[in-house]
């Protein structure tokens, strides 16, 4: 847990007076609802009977010898529900709303993984719900935005700024400045003021827990954990079982993009490029310009594409408790290829660059400690992103014949 | 009407040119207000309506510099010296350039303070420290739904100036001043000048308010008016914003 909503320099409240009490409210409830035997029983049986629990850790033993370096193991979180860990916040944060008597959710979603986790969890729970999103992205992840609008939903296409994952965070805060006496905010990384980063953690933790209980089954431990860095909560709820045990190495990558150029990437952590900063109520290190403006950012996986990182993952980084690496967009699309190939398992864009730093990784490394990969998202999601950058010219003989069939249907 | 009515203006800096930025400025400065809120454009204002959120997105858009901002306050200091300069920004900007100097760079060019809505008062980074040290007021924003014991905090400060925002929300939506508001303005008074606003667009919410506060804070409405009459040039926002401040002001 955070010292007063801090992680040593990192975090805190930094937002409009009108929204401190809201916040004080969200953070009482979240240590009554910790304490509820009741809550956390519920929350079981969500766990189990809707998101999926516990999804598996996958011994990935082709991968391991083609790559002739230590075993692999690969914790399937892209099979719980709805297709990433998204959910297992999504669920909780929702479950604690409706004990605060809230009857209406609000969320900001980049690629729509979070949205589409918000919209079952509020579909299940029997709450109103509305889904932020950038034009840009409602534009380029229409699959998400109609799996949204089944379960409910509705999606507000945001116009300012970017049109991508930051405007929809300032327009939810925007909302929820309004609407606090009814809404609940619900926040999908672990960032943002506090209490979130605390709330995402514990929530997303469920999947440390496991994959410590599934070593231990199976009789390994120690080795290399590795997990993908857009805001960090599948990292966060990944390592934070771990955070005390010397004996496991954590490694966080982040996006690298098409290159080191500002614009061309989403690295806080292991470049140069980026700045203490306050931005998104909360303090952490950031992307900006001398002036302290945002800057652009990139990614193939839209879910990695923002320009913040989680405050407790920051303070872990400058710790060196977590350390960090990155993955190039060419070789993230590498990792999904290998290791569809080699297992049977399609890593969403996101989680392939943690694929890509495992691979890395097991290249270099002498000893037969473990390497497990936190897959925090299956990659069925991407194909309409991979399939023009693998297969161009089929890909648009279906699209254009797809077009033909819904025109001529009218 | 009887109370002389003391009317903060907002402007965005820099927008939506700075020859019609000027425009704006005088055009206000000739409607009566007492004080200038010059916001500094910030790419991610979460605190802000639509309407100045595009504004601040327009001005940046063209590459906007922070020291441009400043330079446009010194401009308005040196036309208007009767008119104070409250600056409104965002606290990465502050923090960014570090909180000491924008400070410092802010009383050089003779601000009279700082409003930073997303520093908080307990949690300001030393704004308040800094502002001191240079002779400006740190100006901290109260909200309706602030605690009791938020509200004793923060009157514990003794800050000389405190900003009301006046609705649950944003900027740029019409307020309704009930008693509830009233008793609000009542319970932050304590030793400190209000500066009351958000939402304010007619005169008569103005009237309404002004007995309450220091001085009534009008935003939105001089952006939005600022951008229609912008095709006009500088003789159209001009009369366009004195016209609206002098229905605000009485004058």
């Amino acid at each position: 847990m955070s010292t007063l909503g801090y992680f040593d320099r990192f975090g805190g409240r930094y937002v409009a007076e009108i929204l401190q009490q809201p916040l004080v409210e969200l953070e009482q409830a979240f240590t009554e609802a910790l304490a509820d035997p009741a809550f956390l029983a519920e929350l079981v049986e969500q766990q189990r009977n809707f998101v999926g629990r516990p999804t598996p850790l996958l011994y990935a033993g082709n991968a391991s010898r083609e790559l002739g370096g230590p075993p692999i193991y690969i914790k399937l979180e892209g099979m719980a529900h709805t297709g990433a860990h998204k959910i297992n916040n999504a669920i909780g944060q929702a479950m604690l709303a409706k004990r605060m008597g809230k009857t209406r959710i609000i969320a900001e979603t980049g690629a729509g993984q979070h949205g589409i986790a918000t919209a079952a969890a509020c579909a299940r729970l029997g709450l109103e719900c509305v889904v932020y999103m950038g034009d840009t992205d409602v534009r380029r992840q229409q699959p998400n935005v109609a799996g949204m609008e089944l379960y409910g939903a509705t999606v507000v296409p945001v116009h300012s700024g970017a049109k991508t994952l930051k405007d929809a965070i300032n327009e939810a805060m925007r909302d929820w400045a309004t609407h606090f006496e009814t809404t609940h905010y619900l926040i999908g990384s672990a960032l943002g003021p506090s209490p979130f980063p605390d709330i995402v953690r514990t929530f997303q933790s469920i999947i440390g827990d496991e994959t410590k209980r599934q070593m231990a089954d199976r009789g390994i431990g120690g080795g290399t954990l590795v997990a993908c860095v857009g805001g960090g909560s599948n990292a966060m709820g990944f390592f934070s079982t771990f955070l005390d045990d010397p004996s496991v190495r954590l490694v966080g990558v982040e996006a690298g993009g098409r290159g080191p150029a500002i614009g061309d990437h989403a690295v806080r952590m292991s470049g140069s490029g980026a700045e203490d900063g306050i931005i998104h109520g909360y303090k952490s290190r950031f992307l900006v310009d001398a002036d302290g403006q945002v800057a652009p950012t990139h990614s193939v996986s839209a879910g990695l594409d923002y320009p913040g990182i989680g405050p407790q993952l920051a303070a872990l980084g400058e710790r060196g408790r977590v350390t960090f690496t990155s993955a190039t967009d060419t070789e993230a699309l590498e990792a999904v290829k290998f290791f569809a190939r080699t297992e049977g398992v399609m890593f969403a864009l996101e989680s392939a660059h943690a694929g890509a730093a495992a691979i890395r990784l097991a290249r270099q490394q002498e000893s037969d400690k473990p390497i497990v990969i936190n897959m925090s998202g299956r990659g069925e999601k991407d194909l309409f992103i991979t399939s023009p950058l693998l297969r161009l010219e089929e890909w648009k003989e279906f699209l254009e014949s797809e077009l033909a069939r819904i025109g001529g249907a009218e | 009407m009887s109370i002389p009515i003391s009317l903060m203006a907002h402007l965005v800096a820099g927008y939506p040119t700075d020859e019609l930025a000027k425009a704006a400025a005088q055009g206000l400065a000739e409607g009566g207000v007492s004080y200038f809120e010059v916001q500094l454009p910030f790419s991610d204002p979460s605190a802000d309506g639509p309407a100045i959120q595009s504004a601040c997105a327009q001005v940046l858009s063209r590459g906007y510099t922070v020291s441009e901002g400043f330079a446009f306050i010194a401009y308005l200091r040196q036309m208007f010296p009767q008119i104070p300069v409250y600056a409104m920004t965002y606290g990465n900007l502050a923090y960014r350039r570090g909180i000491v100097r924008f400070a410092e760079d802010a009383a050089e060019i003779g601000i009279a303070g700082l409003i930073i809505p997303d520093l908080p008062f307990d949690h300001d980074e030393g704004l308040r420290q800094a502002c001191t040290q240079v002779g400006i007021d740190a100006v901290p924003v109260a909200a309706p739904s602030m605690s009791q014991q938020r509200i004793t905090l923060l009157g514990n400060h003794g800050y000389p100036y405190v900003y009301a925002s006046l609705r649950a929300g944003i900027t740029g939506t019409e307020t309704e001043i009930d008693n509830r508001t009233l008793l609000f303005l009542d319970s932050i008074r304590g030793s400190s000048r209000l500066f009351g606003g958000f939402g304010i667009r007619n005169a008569s919410q103005v009237g309404l308010l002004a007995p309450y506060v220091h001085a009534v804070v009008a935003g939105s409405v001089f952006v939005d008016l600022i951008g229609a009459h912008a095709g006009e040039g500088v003789a159209g926002v001009r009369q366009a914003v004195r016209e609206k401040a002098r229905e605000l002001t009485g004058m």
